[in-house]
């Protein structure tokens, strides 16, 4: 009943493009996820869908209706916003009952709406609180009682959980989750936190410069990024610059930075001349440590071996060793360049600044990317 | 003064002054405040004093303003039993409540607009708040006649494009001299609305549209309440002075104002005791007025309905 | 949207309504200075400087503008130097005096001026003071110092006191950290606060009319006296200069601080 549809959906402030042909199908029951950095436009494109700010181009359509013409206050969507802007002058039932107020229900009903509604996020021993001096997570469950209270078709979300400490945002995300599971409404959630998004989310949508750049599963923009921006905007990774040395049929051999060859399996379909410029992605996860070879190994830099044609092994000196709580982060120099390779504490291996490391993945597992941030389809 | 009175008063200075140094961290501060406050007392509050002195005294015999040391409440009796005063009264509070109306409806819509415009409209528009401020009063107030005026620019244009057959008698009368008292009053009620309104989150009006108010409805629901406060000192400011307002009824209106009969008992008349008792009169009615008014706005600013 | 629309076109020709009805008056002055006739009308029959060059000879507008000058600088002192002490003196210490000192200042600006004037008239004669300078100095700088104090306090508020601590540190007494760290910090403040009260008193014109006599009356005053008798267009010329000044004042202000910033300042 309630999918959303945005077609062709743009924003222009002046000379600048906020919001750039931004199309896709939100189903009915889904939660989508709009992540991007700020500045990407994608809290623009939830206003649009709230009908807060009015497209310069294409259309919104919510269920069978073109809502791209309707005001705020006519649309069946409710919005939590970043700050959460509860009414101060009012208190937190009088703010969960606003919406229905507005939709002249009796004054019997939507008390008692209301206070359900509190109940469900936890607050209804403050109902008669000032929303002013409640918590921000306190604050952030009556402005989602408010914006459920008047029992939209659609669940607009603007980064309502950014301005909460850590541990709050987890226990949040999980709780949004839940509740969307209960209601089985159309969520549109807006975030700049990947964890977050991965977390929430039934599909993601991952905005950049205005651009909506890839639209799919958590698992499949994670594993299948479309360019070099998300692959980068989506976690840590060792970006290496190379340049094609040649190409067999079953394989294209890299020049890299790190002073050798790297072999990536391919099935040829993908045209790449010899000597052009590629942007390699070596993700923590995939590279495997190991003690260097014995100490009488007297020129680390060039002793790799390529067995079987996809494995690639390299080796390095440790520059330092950071622990991030359950997590142990190497930066390992190689050549002039330098890459970073995480372990959990149990099995970090205990390395120290200056050990020799053996490096070790399967070219599989590497991302290319052209001089123009296109994924090479290898 | 005698030097007996002289040492009491030092006397009297050293007691107020020990318990005000004890009572504040720095003696430093207080007495880098000091010259405000003597001069706040010295020329504010003791003339008031004096204003009320002569108040209960008796009249003067010929040619004297008032007659000094004497007590009597002839002149409070006077203010209060007698018709023109009363008369005078109503008509400064009718002037009052109606300039004030309108002048704090126009400021807040002026006031919203400012607020929501951006870039050069916003500096424009608070331009045209701020110059008429900083311009005196008769300047201000002159510059009706010829627009207002039986003969003037507004008639002869509403006459030319046959919209009137008989002009209107705007000025002189209560509806020019209320233009003219609105005209002083709305830009400082303009600001002191605006200056609230600045502070507050638009945000909140978007939360308010989007659960389903009207903009009309949004602007009654979130932004008169949270700019009560910038509403209540535009009330008060705007109440205080059309009131007490005196250029504009004399130059716009057809009526004498409890302010315009102050002026000529005081300085044509000799009436001195009339004059400040009528001026207390005034000010106390003012107060209570003003305390009401207050009363009533700030219930708006909490929720009035429940939920 | 139908609705949407009507509504954003009611509440343009609104406001822009506003915006005229702020402006026309002092349009209406200008304008009416450049009359040719002895009487005002809006819009003139005819345009000419006459009236502007008669003014010059007129020694009792000429006279009046001395006054306004005078008055006007002197005011400006004692209200600067009294409102940027007390708003220093409560930054440094909010105690009891400083709660009361708000309201005491803030209170004179609620009182109608005629009763003002009525007041500070019986009060002065009783020191022989009535129509003199001094007298009229004071009266206004009753009207001028809670904005400068307003406009100070705001403008202290803003200060980084944390810098005063570090002068002190560094070995500079309470005057010299003062002069060294304080002031270049807020002059922009002081000379805003400053010309506030020379505008305020340039225009006052209610306490002015009864505490001036024939030889200290100011500019407003004695364009009020010629109103009583008949509208001179010489009227409008004095306007258009007090207008130019306040205008003058606002821009150099704006470019002291800013307009929105000053704007605030002055509710």
């Amino acid at each position: 009943m309630s999918e959303i549809e945005l077609s062709g959906l743009e924003k222009r402030y002046g000379d600048e493009l906020a919001v750039e042909d931004v199309s896709v199908t939100i189903e009915d029951g889904e939660l989508l996820c709009l992540l991007g950095p700020s500045g990407s436009g994608k809290s623009t494109t939830l206003r649009m869908i709230a009908g807060l700010t009015s497209p310069t181009d294409g259309t919104v359509r919510i269920g069978e209706d073109d809502v791209t013409e309707r005001p705020a206050y006519d649309r069946t969507t409710a919005t939590v916003f970043q700050d959460w802007a509860l009414f101060p002058h009012k208190t937190v039932l009088e703010n969960v009952a606003f919406g229905l107020r507005m939709q002249s229900t009796s004054t019997d009903e939507r008390r008692e709406r209301a206070r359900e509604m509190l109940d469900r996020v936890e607050m209804a021993e403050h109902a008669d609180d000032n929303p002013t001096n409640l918590s921000g997570g306190q604050k952030q469950r009556v402005a989602l009682a408010r914006s459920l209270a008047v029992n939209p078709d659609v669940l607009l979300l603007d980064e309502p959980l950014s301005n909460l400490d850590k541990r709050l945002r987890e226990d949040m995300q999980i709780e949004l989750r839940e509740i969307h599971e209960d209601l089985e409404k159309t969520f549109v959630h807006v975030t700049h936190d990947q964890d977050e998004a991965f977390t929430l989310a039934d599909r993601i949508g991952i905005m950049a410069d205005g651009e909506l750049v890839q639209v799919g599963d958590p698992h499949e923009v994670y594993e299948n990024p479309k360019n070099r921006f998300i692959e980068g905007f989506l976690g840590d990774t060792n970006f290496l610059a190379g340049e094609v040395a040649r190409t067999t049929a079953e394989s294209v051999v890299v020049e890299t930075e790190l002073g050798q060859e790297m072999i990536l399996p391919s099935d040829g379909d993908d045209a790449l001349a010899v000597g052009e410029s590629l942007t390699l992605s070596l993700r923590p996860e995939v590279l495997t440590i190991g003690e260097s070879p014995v100490a009488n190994d007297a020129d680390p830099e060039t002793a790799t071996v390529a067995d079987g044609g996809t494995t690639n092994e390299i080796v390095g000196t440790v520059e330092n060793a950071i622990y991030r709580g359950s997590t142990v982060r190497y930066s390992v120099a190689i050549e002039n360049s330098s890459v970073f390779v995480e372990r959990t504490v149990a099995d970090s291996g205990a390395f120290d600044a200056g050990d020799d490391i053996r490096i070790r993945w399967n070219g599989a597992d590497v991302l290319a990317f052209r001089e123009d941030g296109t994924r090479v389809d290898l | 003064m005698s030097g007996n009175s002289n040492a009491t008063a030092s006397g009297a200075i050293e007691r107020l002054w020990k318990p005000l140094v004890a009572r504040s961290r720095s003696k430093r501060a207080l007495l880098l405040m000091a010259p405000l406050v003597i001069f706040e007392l010295l020329i504010f509050v003791a003339p008031f004093l004096i204003l009320l002195r002569i108040s209960v005294s008796e009249a003067g015999e010929r040619g004297t303003a008032y007659a000094e040391g004497t007590w009597s409440a002839d002149a409070y009796a006077n203010v209060l039993t007698s018709e023109v005063p009363r008369e005078v009264i109503v008509h400064s509070f009718t002037i009052g409540l109606i300039a004030t109306a309108i002048a704090v409806a126009v400021g807040l819509l002026y006031a919203y607009a400012i607020w929501r415009a951006d870039g050069f409209t916003k500096s424009l528009l608070l331009f045209s708040v701020v110059l008429p401020l900083l311009t005196t009063l008769v300047v201000k107030t002159y510059a009706f006649r010829p627009l207002l005026s039986p003969t003037g620019t507004l008639n002869s244009l509403l006459e030319s494009v046959g919209l009137l057959s008989t002009p209107l008698e705007i000025v002189p009368g209560l509806a020019g001299a209320i233009v003219g008292q609105v005209y002083i009053v709305l830009p400082y009620a303009v600001l002191a609305i605006y200056s609230v309104l600045a502070t507050m989150d638009w945000q909140l009006v978007e939360a308010a549209r989007d659960l389903g108010a009207s903009r009309p409805r949004s602007v009654l629901e979130v932004v008169v309440p949270q700019a009560m406060p910038g509403i209540i000192v535009a009330t008060v400011i705007s109440f205080a002075w059309s009131v007490g307002s005196y250029a504009a009824p004399f130059l716009l209106g057809d009526d004498v104002t409890f302010a315009m009969r102050v002026e000529g008992q005081i300085l044509r008349d000799f009436q001195w005791p009339t004059a400040t008792a009528l001026s207390v009169v005034m000010i106390a009615a003012m107060l209570v007025v003003i305390s009401a008014l207050v009363a009533v706005l700030s219930r708006f600013g909490g929720e009035v309905e429940y939920a | 949207m139908r609705r949407e629309s009507l509504e954003t076109a009611l509440f343009r020709a609104g406001y822009l309504v506003v915006f005229a009805f702020m402006l026309l008056p002092l349009a209406v002055v200008v304008v009416t200075s450049f009359g040719a006739s002895g009487q005002i009308a809006f819009p003139p029959a005819e345009f000419s400087l006459t009236w502007y060059e008669s003014f010059f000879d007129q020694t009792d507008w000429l006279r009046a503008f001395d006054n306004s000058l005078l008055v006007g600088l002197g005011t400006a002192v004692v209200a600067t130097i009294l409102g940027v002490t007390a708003a220093f003196g409560q930054e440094i210490d909010d105690g009891l005096v400083g709660r009361l000192l708000a309201p005491l200042v803030l209170l004179p600006m609620l009182i109608p001026p005629v009763i003002f004037g009525v007041t500070l008239l019986v009060y002065f004669t009783e020191f022989d003071l009535q129509g003199s300078y001094v007298s009229l100095i004071l009266a206004h700088t009753l009207w001028a110092t809670p904005l400068v104090y307003f406009v100070m306090r705001s403008v202290f508020r803003r200060f980084d006191w944390q810098q005063l601590d570090a002068a002190h540190d560094l070995g500079a007494g309470p005057v010299r950290s003062f002069v060294h760290v304080v002031l270049p910090n807020v002059k922009h403040g002081i000379f805003v606060g400053a010309l506030l009260a020379f505008i305020v008193s340039l225009q006052e014109f209610v306490m002015a009319l009864f505490l001036s006599n024939h030889t200290t009356e100011t500019i407003p005053v004695v364009a009020w006296n010629q109103l009583r008798n008949s509208l001179s267009p010489m009227v409008s010329v004095v306007s258009t200069f007090l207008i130019l000044i306040s205008l003058g004042a606002i821009l150099l202000a704006a470019a002291a601080t800013n307009l929105n910033w000053l704007s605030k300042q002055l509710s």
